[in-house]
């Protein structure tokens, strides 16, 4: 999906929370906060972290200048299962 | 230490393959950029048709202002219950709201997507499902996308 969109020249950026996945597949830009699979913007409700990894993550649409990388976020949510 | 050396030697262990990269480049300034998201999670409109969770190929459509408690998530593959509790988990579009109300990005994309990743048909996914979103967001106008999957 990220690379169709990329495909027509539309710039894309993704929120990871399995890098490696992420890797494999090719895409061409994306960051890893470290959170768990299904609250990859971040803990539940909780607005300053969710805002930070957004704003994060676009942020790096004005910095990467190559594909392929995965920039890590400082940010950590551990869900209790 | 010299190695021996065999031509054409393969691993027997199957060793995906990672694409070719693509890259659109980035010639605008966030401030001035209208901002989409297209998330895999499976999340749609409550009214909306829910997704086939054995395998579901097809993509919602998501205006803009839609209230984040009018959204819901159907999708098989991963733990739902983080999103459950708040659909910005996966689809931050009140954070998004915000950062173009602090001026930080220009706006919003008029219609955000959701469908639902995870595998299955990567083929229709690849050579329909992605180019008619792409084509849409393309029609809009959309200086960028942010994306939640994986």
């Amino acid at each position: 999906m990220q690379r169709a969109i990329e495909s027509v020249g539309i710039p894309t950026i993704l929120i990871a929370a399995l890098p490696p996945v992420v890797r494999q597949s090719g895409s061409p830009r994306a960051t890893a906060p470290r959170v768990p699979m299904g609250a990859n913007a971040g803990e539940p409700h909780n607005v300053e972290m969710q805002h930070g990894i957004v704003k994060d993550t676009l942020k790096q649409l004005e910095i990467l200048d190559s594909p392929g990388k995965i920039v890590p976020l400082p940010y950590e949510y551990i869900a209790k299962v | 230490m010299s190695l021996k050396k065999y031509d054409g030697l393969q691993s027997e262990i199957y060793v995906p393959i990672t694409p070719q990269p693509v890259w659109a480049p980035v010639t605008k300034k966030l401030k001035d950029m209208k901002i989409g998201i297209a998330t895999a999670a499976g999340v749609h409109l409550k009214s909306d048709k829910r997704f086939n969770l054995a395998g579901d190929t097809t993509y919602r459509e998501i205006p803009w202002d839609t209230k984040a408690e009018d959204l819901m998530v159907s999708h098989g593959g991963y733990d739902n219950s983080d999103v459950n509790k708040d659909i910005n988990c996966m689809f931050p579009i009140d954070r998004l709201r915000e950062l173009a109300d602090e001026g930080f990005i220009k706006g919003l994309a008029p219609t955000e997507y959701g469908f639902m990743g995870g595998g299955g048909d990567i083929e229709a996914f690849t050579d329909k499902t992605g180019p008619e979103i792409a084509k849409k967001l393309k029609a809009e106008d959309v200086d960028a996308v942010i994306m939640t999957a994986g």
